[in-house]
This record gives structure tokens, C-alpha cells and sequence, in this order.
């Protein structure tokens, strides 16, 4: 397992007559993604728009997605991994057992039919979401879901793509890549990055109470993550960079205000497909970017090296 | 490696539990209010009104609008029950400081806690107010 076979959302609009959506749920989360990529668009090679598009929904319940799919599959909670598993054997024609499937909560038959769309599509694509990322098995439930989809390049042409959140996130992940090689889960404290995720993500750090220090830009973990990893963020000085007094500005030491990326500060935002947007400001701001405080307390810590010299871990790389 | 915490014990084992799986999830009301401010009425109402199936109300002896506790190994908050059609046994409700409080830090070496289908207790306030 590994890799991801991936287009862009301009292909996904042109070209996809098959969609699945797979542990996420569009119409609440993602809104503008049915109009403007997956259903609705009238397309050079989908005229018909809508009427040339299957849409495939599986989800352990019924949402207000369900409605514009053409198909609802309704797996049984934590039967992810088992029923992407199951299909890649059914795709294969191997064997498996009616009572295997039951477990899924779904029938032989059931599958078999979607199989049978699946290869006959021109151009497939898997949208998945943190129905099938954040439940018990997380990165190796999304393993299974873009190994079947490179499998499915055996029959037809056939892609993943996953359902990011909100803000700027996927590019968080790309600069991080192309800074460092590793997208997240990197300590750079020898001077040169190490990825290892459970060791230097953010939540185990702040768990373990590795960190003396929090310095958190446009996020509210105060809101989000868990409790034990809330509690370090009020006991370490932290500084909080957002544009609102949030939860974590509550728990912090420094809150600096910051204008709002995209609408009063310009700067690069990357689509859930990794393709970056210039983003203009409409609106201006009293208050600073996040990208000039950052560079004014870089500025005013190089004034200081005396502030660095007495720390046995750190080493010239990194000032 | 975290310690997990024994759930807590119950002081008063006749108080009607019920085991449900909770599902914190998102809604697009929850977007917009976490934009307009997390400290509205509206965001802390829509992070604290828990979807349940009307079989699990009746289980519970609740009805809508009633406050509950929901336990887990790591911690407890209270919600309002709504009836909605989600599966049996199921709950949900759209993530928010509430649902902090009941996530665990462990992230089974992936740096992600698991965020959905904890097993959790249910146990309606009125019982404990008793």
C-alpha cells in the first residue's frame, strides 16, 4: 500500500461520470463541491451534466448528502477497512463469503452491482472523508480506499482524492512537503527535520508535556483537540495568532490580533487538490497579516542572539 | 504511552445507563457559526445538541430538550437530546469544546486522536439530580 493515484478538480468537472463519496458528507460540509465539480456542471466531456454522472454515497448514516446520490450504501460503524478489502477481492474475482459481507452491513449482491458501475465507467473517482480517516484504523482505512483505486486502473481509469477541511489545510500539508519532504509530524529540533507521527505530531506532543512553549497561527486547539492536550496549552506560555478571541486565545498568554487571510490579507491558498490560489484581499485591515507578525518577531529575535546561546539543544540551523 | 483512565466509577449502580456510540460530526451551521464567533448562544447550542434515535430516547426515558451525560473513559459533558432518524445506537453531535472533553489523547502512533465511534454512557441528569 502506499501512493495515491490523484487528478485535479478540473478533471474531476470534464471528465468523471462516476463518483463516490466515501465517510463524508458534502452537502453540509463541503457545499460548493456538487455545483461546481461533481454533479451539476455541464462539461466538454459530460454534456448532459447531472444526467451523464453516477453518484455513490456510502456513510454509516443517512445524510442530507444521501439525497443527491444516486446510490446510498450504508456501512455498519468501523466495517470500513473490511468492505474496501472486500471489494478489492470482488473486483479481482476472487471469492468471498456472503456471511464476510453481512458483517459490512451490506449485501453480495449490493456489491457486486456497484463492481459492475465501477468498471464500466469512463472516468472514476473517490472523494473520502473523516468518516473513513478519523474512525478506528484512520491512515490504513485511507490505504485501503487509494489501493482500490489504483487497482481499479486494471479496468478503467479510476482516482482518490480526500475531502479536506476547512481554512487553508491542504496547504499547510503542501509547504510542509516541499520545505522538509515530510508533510506533518516534524521536529526540526536537531537542525534537520525527522518525521515520525505519534511521536512529533502536535497532539502528542502537548500530551506528553514535551513542549515548553506553544506558538499556534490561525487554529483553535482550545476547541478541537483533546483535553489533556488543552491542558498542557494553559499550563505552557502559549501565543496565539487569529483574526478572533477563540477558545485557545482564552488559555493563552499573548493573543495578537490578524486580519483574515483571503479577505483583508492576500497570500496562496491550496484547493483540496493541491492547486494553489492567489488570494486577493477585498476588504482591508487594521490589523496585521499573520505573515508580518511572524516576520516581525523573527526580525526582533535576530536582534537577540543572546536570547539563543544558553539552550544546550539548539544549534546554528536553526536561528 | 498514555495511561487510559478506568472509567469512572458509578456511585449509584441502579442509575439507568445506556451504552450508545457516539459520532461527532460537522454541519454547515457549525461552520458558520464558528466564523461568526464560538462564543454565541447558537454555536454552543448546536455543539451541545446530541442527534438520537427515538428507540434511544425511549431507552433513556428522555425526551427532547432533556439534558444528558455522556461518559467516556477520559471524561464527561453534558448535552440536549433531539430526536432525529439516525441509525440505533448511534448518536451524534457537531464537534465543539463539549466533545474535547470526552476525546483521549492517545493517538495510536498516527498523531490523530480517534475522533468518532467512541463507546460512551448515557445517563439522563435527572437521574443524577435525584
Amino acid at each position: 500500500m502506499g501512493g495515491k493515484v490523484t487528478c485535479t478538480l478540473g478533471e474531476v468537472k470534464n471528465r468523471a461520470d462516476f463518483i463516490v463519496y466515501w465517510g463524508g458528507n458534502p452537502a453540509e460540509c463541503h457545499p460548493r463541491h456538487f455545483t461546481k465539480y461533481t454533479l451539476m456542471q455541464k462539461s466538454k466531456f459530460l454534456p448532459r451534466g447531472r444526467k451523464d454522472r453516477t453518484v455513490v454515497l456510502v456513510d454509516i448514516r443517512e445524510t442530507k448528502s444521501a439525497k443527491a446520490a444516486d446510490h446510498f450504501l450504508q456501512v455498519r460503524p468501523g466495517k470500513d477497512f473490511e468492505l474496501l478489502t472486500i471489494l478489492r477481492a470482488l473486483i479481482k474475482d476472487q471469492k468471498v463469503s456472503e456471511e464476510q459481507v453481512a458483517e459490512t452491513g451490506l449485501s453480495l449482491e449490493v456489491l457486486k452491482d456497484l463492481i459492475e458501475k465501477m468498471k464500466a465507467a469512463k472516468f472514476g473517482v473517490m472523494f473520502f472523508g473523516m468518516g473513513l480517516s478519523m474512525t478506528r484504523g484512520k491512515h490504513m482505512n485511507a490505504a485501503a480506499l487509494l489501493t482500490l483505486a489504483a487497482e481499479m486502473n486494471a479496468f478503467t481509469k479510476f482516482v482518490a482524492m480526500p475531502m479536506r477541511g476547512h481554512g487553508n489545510v491542504t496547504g499547510a500539508d503542501v509547504i510542509m512537503r516541499w520545505q522538509t519532504g515530510y508533510p506533518f509530524g516534524i521536529s526540526l529540533n536537531r537542525g534537520y527535520p525527522r518525521y515520525n507521527p505519534g511521536e512529533f505530531s502536535t497532539v502528542d506532543v502537548l500530551v506528553r508535556g514535551d513542549t515548553d512553549c506553544a506558538f499556534i497561527i490561525g487554529a483553535d486547539p482550545g476547541a478541537t483537540m483533546p483535553k489533556p492536550a488543552i491542558d498542557h496549552l494553559a499550563k505552557v506560555p502559549t501565543i496565539v495568532l487569529d483574526p478572533h478571541v477563540t477558545h485557545t486565545s482564552r488559555l493563552s498568554r499573548v493573543h495578537i490580533t490578524t486580519a483574515p487571510a483571503g479577505i483583508a490579507a492576500p497570500g496562496t491558498g491550496y484547493r483540496m487538490d493541491e492547486v494553489p490560489m492567489p488570494l486577493k484581499p477585498a476588504l482591508q485591515s487594521p490589523y496585521p497579516s499573520d505573515e508580518e507578525v511572524v516576520r516581525r518577531i523573527r526580525e526582533t529575535i535576530a536582534l537577540r542572539p543572546d536570547w539563543m546561546t544558553n539552550q544546550p539543544q539548539m544549534i546554528e540551523a536553526q536561528i | 504511552m498514555v495511561q487510559k483512565r478506568q472509567l469512572p466509577i458509578n456511585e449509584r449502580p441502579s442509575m439507568p445507563t445506556v451504552r450508545l456510540m457516539l459520532n461527532p460530526m460537522r454541519t454547515a451551521k457549525q461552520g458558520v457559526n464558528v466564523n461568526i464567533g464560538k462564543d454565541g448562544d447558537e454555536y454552543k447550542q448546536i455543539t451541545t445538541t446530541l442527534l438520537v434515535h427515538q428507540d434511544d430516547m425511549a431507552a433513556l426515558g428522555v425526551e427532547d430538550g432533556a439534558a444528558v451525560l455522556v461518559r467516556t473513559e477520559h471524561g464527561e459533558a453534558e448535552f440536549i437530546c433531539k430526536t432525529d432518524k439516525v441509525p440505533p445506537g448511534l448518536i451524534f453531535v457537531p464537534y465543539g469544546p463539549p466533545t474535547c472533553q470526552l476525546m483521549g489523547g492517545d493517538t495510536d502512533g498516527t498523531g490523530m486522536p480517534t475522533s468518532k465511534g467512541w463507546d460512551v454512557d448515557v445517563i439522563p441528569c435527572s437521574e443524577l439530580d435525584r
